[in-house]
This record gives structure tokens, sequence and C-alpha cells, in this order.
């Protein structure tokens, strides 16, 4: 009973930052049409400035709270400028263009992943918690850490649910995915709208870089591994589908935590891929994907 | 293939030996090799978008391919000959096997599909302990007499493969491929398994990535699971952009340069990452249509009498 809730207590841990992290990718599908290969970069961003400035602004006389929301801060405006330059140097010719955004987006993560590479090297650093410290959950203990993770998720995907369902932008953002063409018609700003789709991804992307930097050890290269998790989360769940990403990062989350215990952390991912292949046969656009 | 073409190609692939048999240097023999390898890659790359698709499982199968090759020669100790030929073949029938599932899907799905499939052929490697695991396998030679010119066999060989895969683009099969990337319900309707025959595309792309990859080992020596990332795949998509993808020349042309600047930019200790992106996101927003259309552009603008325009179009060939 205890293995139990704990595997579901780390599924749901697993499956929480994927949700963040897909949900911003399936945004910008959802407005732009395109797939965004960088969007790992800016996860990797946040979490390499967080471990780099935390430290500094600790060393500089600040506390620990006000250092980590100096440093997430700083983290997540560089990636939501970064974003920006991307959008305004790059995917903005490039909208409603499978391969080719694809193809760019692949350019910009080898520039940037070379970029932060040369600027932070190679070694692998570690950042602390937020909070330290357990709370025991029906016998299981788990940390804050964690439980401030899966409280975020929660907190940002009903965000995101009532943006979309309840204000304009979100409507507009709805009513481009459907078809922009239409939209524009009924004088949608289509282009402010995607640069808006673009950016609210971005921030997601910067903020499960954040939460997750206390948990994983941060390279370069760390984006790469959730990117490819959160894509084929999206795949499952279907392209553009929120509820479908959710369900499809869960089942990822619970198959990590699962496979990774039963079996070892390589035979969950071979799993995890073999599962979706199956469900692909069944529904080509995924399990929520329309069509 | 028209008789102008074909000689025009024959020249061009015996100028490339003939000078491939000059280099005696280990380095720059070895380069041109890769160069030939990449081109194959490439244009196998090449082939699967004429169904409209973009092959992101190339380097998996290139990884099948060496793996497979190395595997019959070292632990199997077939002769040299039929451990390439396996490479291929086994990649070939991965490809059928993995496009059977994954063609039903589309665009972005079958995109991120292949992507996802490179990374858990790679974690398979890892796993299997005769293959080496992690640290892969070593002592895959070419046989004695192909010892010093192996260079020459290499080109060669990706330019007759290069050749044989323009020769079904031009032929009924190529115009049906064509056909489903324009309009796969067209083709439906005159009675064509447009998925079988979406199938057979990609399993030709794989037999070429497979053999690509049996080269690679005889080249390399050495071949490890990290060789076959994505990343494999990304730097043959970036031939293909920068070479120009309406054109069998593209990404010939494209590996070439590619390959040849960044073994310069590591010479002055620059990262392959950073050149490799630069060169992908400049060529898409300054030359979409890569080097190749950016010439044609340039030819026709200047002339643009049709009879002109069919003797360029026939001297770049």
């Amino acid at each position: 009973m205890q293995t139990l809730t704990q595997l579901i207590l780390t599924g749901l841990q697993i499956g929480a930052l994927y949700v963040i992290f897909s949900l911003g990718l399936n945004l910008i599908f959802g407005v732009m049409k395109i797939v965004n290969f960088a969007h790992g970069q800016f996860f990797t961003l946040t979490a390499l400035l967080i471990a780099v400035l935390y430290p500094y602004f600790a060393g500089h006389g600040f506390s620990h709270v006000m250092a980590f929301c100096l440093a997430i801060s700083a983290g997540i405006l560089a990636s939501l400028v970064l974003g920006y330059l991307l959008y305004q140097f790059g995917f903005r010719f490039f909208q409603r263009d499978l391969a080719g955004s694809f193809i760019l987006s692949v350019g910009f993560v080898l520039f940037i992943e070379g970029l932060l590479l040369h600027y932070f090297g190679g070694a692998v650093k570690s950042v602390p918690y937020f909070v330290e410290g357990s709370v025991s959950i029906l016998n299981v203990n788990v940390t804050y850490q964690r439980l401030i993770l899966i409280f975020v998720a929660l907190v940002f995907t009903a965000l995101l649910y009532w943006v979309l369902g309840h204000t304009k932008t979100g409507k507009a953002m709805r009513a481009v995915s459907i078809d922009h063409e239409a939209a524009m018609i009924q004088g949608i700003p289509y282009k402010k709208i995607a640069l808006t789709g673009f950016l609210i991804a971005t921030f997601l992307g910067a903020l499960a870089g954040a939460v997750m930097a206390p948990l994983a050890m941060v390279s370069p290269t760390v984006g790469a591994d959730y990117l490819v998790k959160g894509f084929i989360a999206v795949i499952l769940g279907g392209l553009g589908s929120v509820p479908g990403a959710i369900i499809g990062s869960l089942f990822i989350g619970f198959i990590e935590s699962f496979g990774g215990f039963y079996f070892d952390p390589s035979f969950a991912n071979i799993a995890i891929f073999v599962l979706v292949m199956i469900a692909l046969m069944v529904r080509p656009n995924g399990l929520m994907g329309n069509g | 293939m028209d008789k102008k073409t074909l000689s025009g190609s024959f020249v061009a692939l015996a100028v490339a030996m003939a000078l491939a048999m000059l280099l005696k240097d280990g380095y720059s023999a070895n380069l041109m090799a890769w160069m030939a390898i990449a081109a194959l890659i490439a244009s196998g790359l090449r082939f699967v978008t004429l169904i409209g698709e973009l092959n992101f499982a190339a380097a998996a199968f290139v990884g099948l391919g060496a793996y497979a090759s190395g595997y019959s020669l070292t632990i199997l100790e077939l002769p040299f000959a039929v451990s390439l030929i396996c490479g291929g073949l086994f990649a070939a029938l991965i490809g059928v096997a993995f496009g059977y599932v994954t063609l039903k899907t589309k665009g972005p799905y079958f995109l991120l599909i292949g992507f996802a499939f490179t990374e858990v052929i790679r974690l398979i490697y890892t796993r299997i302990d005769v293959l080496g695991g992690n640290s892969g396998m070593i002592g895959i030679f070419p046989p004695d007499f192909l010892w010093e010119r192996f260079t020459v066999f290499a080109v060669g060989l990706s330019g007759v493969l290069i050749m044989l895969m323009y020769a079904i683009e031009k032929s009924y099969l190529g115009k049906c491929f064509i056909g489903i990337r324009d309009n796969d319900q067209v083709v439906l309707s005159v009675g064509i398994n447009v998925h079988m025959t979406k199938v057979l595309c990609l399993s030709i792309g794989a037999f070429v990535s497979g053999i690509a990859g049996g080269l690679t080992a005889f080249v390399n020596n050495v071949i490890s699971p990290a060789d076959f990332s994505f990343l494999l795949s990304t730097f043959a998509l970036a031939y293909l952009k920068v070479g120009g993808e309406d054109h069998p020349i593209g990404p010939i042309a494209g590996a070439v340069m590619l390959v040849y600047l960044s073994s310069v930019s590591l010479s002055f200790g620059g990262g392959d990452h950073i050149f490799y992106g630069i060169a992908i996101i400049l060529t898409l927003l300054v030359m979409p249509k890569g080097l190749f259309g950016l010439l044609e552009h340039l030819k026709t603008s200047r002339k643009t009498s049709s009879t002109v325009q069919q003797s360029t179009r026939e001297s770049q060939i």
C-alpha cells in the first residue's frame, strides 16, 4: 500500500511537470500550427539561470526566499525575452509551415544549446530546494518541493483553462486555432494573438524549468529529455487538445514511475514508446485529436 | 532519367572517385568518405520527402544499418559485402514495420514519432550486451583489398545509390510518390494502395540509410549508441536544407559544403552545434530554397527566355 501510494505520488509529480511543458507546446501548435523544438531551451535557460543566480543573490546579502524570487523572476524574464526574439526573428515568418518551422526550431536548438554550453559550461549544477522539509501523506514522506511542483501545475492548468474559456484573448486563441482566416475576418488580430500565445507558451516552458530545477541535475542539455517526453505526451493526447495533453502527460508520468520501479528507467522509456505506437495505430491523431 | 543526365552524373561520379583515389592522407580521405556518407543520408531523407513526410527516424535507420553490419562482420563473421548488405536489409525490414504502423499518421505526428523512435532505438543498443552496451562495438574493419581505397568504394557506392534513388524518382513509382505528396485522395481514386506505397518509399529510404550506416561503421571502425542520436537526422536535414531540396544535387552540395566547413570550424575550436545551428537558421531566413534554389533563381531571373532556361538546367546536371 505504501509503495503504491509512493508510486502514484511520483507519477503525479512527473506527470505534473510534463503537463506544464506540453500545455505550452500545444498552445504554440494551436495558434501558429508549428512544432517548436526550441521549447526545451526556455526550460534549460531558466533552470541554468536559477542555478547560477541563486548562489549569487544569496551571497550578496539577500535572504533565501528573496534570492529565490529574484533568481526565478530573472530566469523567466530572460526566457520571455528569448521567446520574443525567436518569434520576432524566426517563427513569425514560418507560421503554418510545419516543415519549415520545425527545421528552423532545430536550428535554434543547436545554436542556443551551443551558446549555453559555451557560457555555462557542460558541468552539472544543482539547486537547493525552495522550501526544506517534507510532509507525510498516507504514511509516505513527500518533500514540499514536489508538492510545490504539483500545486503549480494544478494552478496554471486551471488558469489556462479559465483564460481559454472566459477571456477575450483566450477565445480569440481558440478561434485562431480552429480557422485563422475566419477569425481574421471576424476582426481578430491574428499576429497579436499568435505572439501572445507564443509568449504564454514560453512562460509555461520557463515555469516548468523553474519548478524542476531543484529536483533535477541542471545542465545545458537538460531540456532535451523533457522535450521528448513532452512531445510524446502531446502526440498521445492529440496535438492542439488541452485535455489530451493532460491525459498524455499523466499517462507518461505513471508509466515512468511504475515502470521505473518494477523494471528500470530505460525499460519505462521503451514501454512508453511501444504503448504510444499502439495508441497511434488505433487513433492516428491522438486520443483526443479530432479527425 | 534521360541520357544526358545519366552520362553527366556518371562523369561527376567518376571525377569524385578519381579525386578520392588521389587522397593519400588519412584525414582528408576520411573527410571525403564522411562527405559521401552525409550526402547519401541527406539524399535518403530527401527521398522520403517525395511522399511529403519528414523522416526523422533516418538516424535510427543509419544506426540499425551500422549495428547490423558490425554484428554480421565481427560476431557472425560474414564476408564484408554480405555484412554491408545485411545492414541495408535489416534497416529496410525495420523500416517496413515502423512505416506500416506510423505512416497511418501524417505530418507532425509522423515527424515526432520518428524522433522518439530514434531515441528509443538508441536506448535499446545500450541494453544489449552483445552490441557492447554504452561503449559500442569496435574492430569493424573493411577487407584488406579495400583497406587502402575504402574512400573510393564509399564514394562510388554512395554515388550509385543516389543515382538509383533519382532513377526511382523519375519512374512511374516516383510519380506515385509525388502524387501522394500533392494529393493522396487522387492517387487513391485511381486504385493505388496509398498506405503501402508510402511504406515502400520509407523502406527504400531506410535501406539507403542502413547502407550509409554500414559505410559509417567501416570508415570509423568503431560505433557507439551516441553516434546515432537525433542530431544525426538534424545534421542531415541541415545538408538538405542548405543545399536545396528541389533537386537531387542539393543534398550532395549541402553535405560536401557543411561537412567541410564544420571540419574547418573544428580546427578553429568552434563548437559544431553553433555552426550547424547558424547555418540552418540563416539558410531558412535568407534563402528558403537552399543554395541550389538560389543559383536557379539567379540564373532564371537574369535570362528569361525558355531555351536558355532549358540549357542552364541541363548544364547544371
